[in-house]
């Protein structure tokens, strides 16, 4: 007897796909929205996919994580006193700290390489950290409700909880970043 | 259980292949950034399709490599290079997803730029563009998908913080690539 039938697999993903393209159309819409601050600070590009990426990624493993604890009763779907909750999002919060420093001074580099002078790549990496963190906040937050809502409803987390978070992200991701280089770059 | 609680064995473990994906991910961003003349004057509406088409495999081979992943630990697929019914199945139907999802990702595109007025949207370009970047990338990355499951699966990694991350991760880069590539053919 086959585990894995095509029809169910595509049935079960399709529909949410397109729920994900259409979040992610509008992480495009702002891109398209501000394409005369990119043009003056073409640097925006470059930090597009990273910001997504690992917002997405971090949120990712936290939904996994949450969809196996929910199954296993170490998590129950509600948000007082839950410890293994709290310690989950406690590592996701570590986590994200410590890569997007990372990002942010593998940009602060490349910001000082391309002659952007010392003060304002510093500007620029403290803004990219922290569009980081606000995007990675409610990201995750919405990582938790939805990971409870699909236990809640049945729902498998890896073909609509990760899919939905990531495209969220991105919404998240490119608004955050957007907003804070206008703010402190001043473009 | 044990595993479960401890934060730091999940932040160490969770930060090694996160450092490892915000590397691709600057470099994905570079690739984005050397487009921006093809994004602003050649191709407008092209960046509504980012988002959505890196989103995209994500999804797709994030999803591949957690089913993988779980059929791997089942026993249902063997660690090894042979294409058993229950692996075909797998790869096929993120083939037709990736296909359909594209087409998608393109004509919604169009009609959401179209919608909000964005001016001279080359339509064929951004379908084209978006249909065969999306399965180019979707053909190589389903390959690189099935031999990193394996993989991490011989060496003990955790299908859900290992391999999903780097897949989508991966994916970003090749996807950009690939986008990059036949954006130069179309235009």
């Amino acid at each position: 007897m086959a585990v894995y039938g095509l029809r169910r697999i595509l049935w079960e993903s399709y529909p949410v796909l397109v729920l994900c393209v259409v979040i992610s159309l509008s992480a495009g819409l702002i891109l398209d929205s501000q394409m005369g601050s990119i043009k003056a600070f073409p640097l925006i590009l470059v930090m597009v996919p990273p910001i997504n990426g690992i917002n997405n990624n971090v949120c990712s493993i936290l939904g996994a994580r949450l969809a196996s604890a929910l199954h296993m009763g170490t998590v129950e779907p509600k948000l007082g006193k839950q410890k293994v909750l709290r310690k989950n999002t406690r590592a996701t919060w570590l986590m994200s700290i410590g890569v997007f420093w990372f990002t942010s001074a593998i940009f602060f580099g490349m910001a000082l390489i391309t002659g952007m002078g010392l003060a304002r790549s510093i500007m620029l990496m403290f803004a990219f950290f922290a569009a980081s963190m606000v995007a990675i906040a409610v990201t995750m937050w919405c990582t938790v409700g939805l990971a409870f809502l699909s236990y809640i409803r049945g729902l498998d987390p890896d073909n609509v909880v990760i899919p939905i978070v990531t495209s969220i992200g991105d919404v998240m991701g490119v608004t955050c970043l957007i907003i804070a280089i206008k703010i402190v770059m001043g473009v | 259980m044990p595993r479960e609680l401890n934060v730091r064995a999940i932040v160490i473990q969770g930060l090694a292949i996160l450092l490892l994906c915000a590397i691709i991910e600057i470099l994905a961003g570079n690739v984005l950034e050397s487009m921006k003349e093809q994004l602003a004057v050649a191709l407008p509406g092209l960046i509504l399709a980012i988002p959505p088409l890196l989103d995209l495999r994500g999804n797709i081979n994030g999803a591949l490599a957690s089913r993988l992943g779980t059929a791997l630990h089942t026993g249902v697929i063997e660690p090894k290079l042979s294409m058993s019914a229950e692996l075909k199945v797998n790869i096929i139907s993120s083939m037709i997803l990736s296909f359909l999802a594209s087409a998608t990702i393109g004509l919604l595109s169009v009609g959401v730029g179209t919608l909000f007025g964005i001016t001279s949207i080359n339509v064929l370009g951004i379908v084209t563009i978006a249909i065969i970047a999306g399965v180019v990338s979707g053909i190589i990355l389903a390959a690189i998908t099935v031999m990193v499951s394996i993989f991490a699966y011989v060496r003990g990694w955790d299908p859900d913080n290992v391999t999903a991350p780097l897949m989508a991760t991966i994916g970003d880069l090749l996807t950009m690539i690939s986008i990059f590539l036949v954006a130069i053919l179309v235009v």
